[in-house]
């Protein structure tokens, strides 16, 4: 499934951008399957709000943005489900975990919403990837912002998708957990034949990226 | 699994108070409803059904009430019989036609007595006396008669211990025959009369109305005269609509038999005010019902709206919220019948040894209103979660 961005311009930053050039904003730009996808994007530029409306959780901006044939202003609350559960996995910036519930509930959550694509115990192999096998019991609002991201990305990468959306992923990662992390996530796009979007502040060479992007 | 999770995070504790509260208004509510509905199944029951009913209670002879003003007068026109006939409380009606003719009886040598009669008759449908002698034809050896029970009573139990005479059998009264003298135009005719049995619905000397027609043709001295009285055959004497007619038009009957009216006056009333409480509280307890599925929805709201972030669907939470409850309901509706069902159970005991009988289950009524009161939880459960999911996703 492809993704097209049609002059898409977020109506809060649309003055800012009139002064700037950027390759997505007030754009035509097409995402092709299972494409990898930098964009970089210096802090205010929009980068979470870009993630946001990719995702659907915001809608204040003029364009378009189409999954596939689908346009996103239109689509009905069971069809965006559907979407999210089999299409469309994200890592959002602010983490976005239950505190309540234990890490393992967290990604189990997120494995059971649909039909299963792993056996749950791909959550202790992929936990042991990352370095997070001895916290997978306590409650995610305890954690520490590193867990709590890795718990995000599993959490991320036990459903289905064909694209994974992520924001700033590796925000309070150390080197080595980042390279961890990169590999289980390269992997696993790798499995699913799944492009990714990938936002952060800055150049680097986590992925073998198809494109950058310059927001 | 993920009701488990979900479970975890809809928690509906926060308003358990509110909860019992209206669990125990629904269920209070449910049991006010059901039973006014078991309540008046029962009473219907006992009015309808072949053990309870009482056959003279079903037909009532009609008169005008005889007043002052009006004696001599006291004949039905035609148009007040169609009137009545066109009640929605009268079955039937039967005209008790008089006879036009003067008629005598004696005992003849065996038993010295000689009264002064009148006879009446009434469609065979309006008796409740079975007799294979109750028919007339020109060949017949005698005339058949019906006469009131109460004469016999009041022959046997006042007349004859106060005038030192033998008191009668109903088979030796049938047994003896009866010289009947017919005065007509052409003189005095003489016949034979038997009763042949004893009504405890019509008071008055019934013949057969073959018998009528004929000897009214053929003795009958005035023209076609209107009939002061009627039998009228109805489903329900203790229609109260019946006993409010019968007072507006003047009418009289046996108050004896409408007595049931005020009973049922009064079983209507407690049907009626038990119902009224009951839809009344089913409404409040629906209120609160609804509030704490809204309120349980409002206190998970931010929860729910990352659930539906990461890709819950609304039909996924609808059908976890309604598993956590709608059973509840189902489970009250069948406490409530359970409840019933034994109440039942015991009021058949308890009745049955005064004579009057229910059914030991309860009614058809009960289970169909349990099942409407079912589908209007199910609605409203439904129309909530549907509509305070939409409010928070």
């Amino acid at each position: 499934m492809h993704i097209q961005l049609q002059q898409v311009v977020p109506i809060p930053l649309r003055d800012r951008f009139a002064q700037r050039q950027s390759d997505i904003w007030n754009a035509h730009v097409t995402f092709a399957e299972g494409e990898w996808i930098k964009i970089k994007a210096p802090s205010g530029t929009g980068k979470t709000t870009l993630i946001h409306i990719l995702y659907k959780l915001r809608s204040d901006y003029e364009g378009a943005v189409l999954w596939g044939n689908e346009n996103l202003k239109g689509i009905q609350p069971a069809s965006l489900a559907q979407l999210r559960q089999q299409s469309v996995s994200i890592i959002f910036q602010d983490l976005r975990l239950f505190d309540h519930l234990t890490a393992r509930e967290n990604i189990e959550l997120n494995r059971v919403l649909q039909q299963p694509f792993y056996e749950s115990n791909k959550i202790d192999e992929m936990a042991e990837l990352l370095n997070v096998q001895y916290i997978l019991d306590q409650r995610a609002g305890l954690c520490s912002y590193g867990e709590q991201q890795r718990i995000a990305i599993i959490r991320a990468l036990v459903q289905p998708f064909t694209w994974l959306l992520m924001d700033e992923p590796f925000s309070h990662l150390d080197k080595a957990n980042t390279a961890r992390a990169t590999s289980l996530i390269a992997a696993e796009c790798a499995t699913r034949k799944a492009g990714f979007i990938l936002t952060d502040l800055d150049e680097d060479d986590h992925f073998n990226y198809s494109k950058h992007l310059q927001l | 699994m993920l009701n488990n999770l979900l479970k975890k995070l809809i928690k509906s504790g926060s308003g358990r108070i509110r909860f019992v509260m209206a669990i125990a208004g629904l269920s209070i509510a449910l049991a006010l409803i059901l039973s006014a509905v078991q309540l008046q199944a029962n009473y219907d029951e006992l009015l309808h059904s072949k053990t309870n009913q009482d056959s003279i209670a079903n037909f009532l002879v009609i008169n005008k009430q005889v007043t002052a003003a009006n004696t001599g007068s006291t004949t039905l026109s035609n148009k007040e019989i169609d009137d009545l006939k066109q009640q929605p409380f009268v079955e039937a009606v039967g005209v008790l036609t008089p006879s036009r003719f003067k008629v005598s009886a004696s005992g003849g040598q065996h038993i010295p007595f000689y009264t002064e009669l009148f006879f009446e008759s009434v469609p065979n449908d309006f008796l409740d006396v079975q007799s294979k002698d109750w028919k007339w034809d020109d060949n017949s050896q005698f005339i058949p008669m019906i006469v009131p029970n109460t004469f016999l009573d009041m022959y046997n139990f006042g007349f004859a211990t106060s005038q030192d005479l033998p008191q009668l059998s109903q088979q030796l009264v049938m047994s003896l025959p009866i010289q009947v003298n017919i005065t007509g135009p052409q003189g005095v005719v003489q016949y034979y009369a038997r009763v042949v049995g004893f009504s405890d619905r019509i008071t008055s000397v019934l013949v057969p109305q073959q018998f009528m027609d004929w000897a009214n043709a053929k003795f009958g001295t005035t023209q076609q005269a209107q009939p002061s009285r009627v039998v009228i055959r109805t489903n329900d004497p203790g229609n109260p609509r019946l006993v409010s007619y019968l007072k507006e038009h003047s009418l009289s009957t046996d108050a004896d038999k409408t007595r049931f009216s005020k009973y049922r006056q009064v079983v209507n009333m407690v049907v009626n005010v038990s119902g009224v409480i009951g839809a009344v509280m089913f409404l409040f307890a629906l209120l609160i019902f609804t509030l704490f599925i809204q309120l349980t929805i409002a206190s998970s709201k931010e929860d729910i709206a990352l659930l539906v972030t990461l890709g819950a669907a609304p039909k996924q939470l609808y059908q976890f919220l309604m598993k956590q409850f709608f059973p509840v309901n189902i489970l009250i509706v069948v406490i409530v019948l359970l409840i019933i069902a034994v109440l039942q159970f015991f009021a058949k005991q308890y009745l049955s040894g005064q004579h009057i009988f229910i059914s030991a289950y309860p009614s058809l009524f009960t289970f169909i209103a349990a099942f409407i009161i079912l589908i209007v939880l199910w609605l409203v459960n439904r129309i909530t979660i549907k509509k305070y999911i939409s409010a928070n996703a």
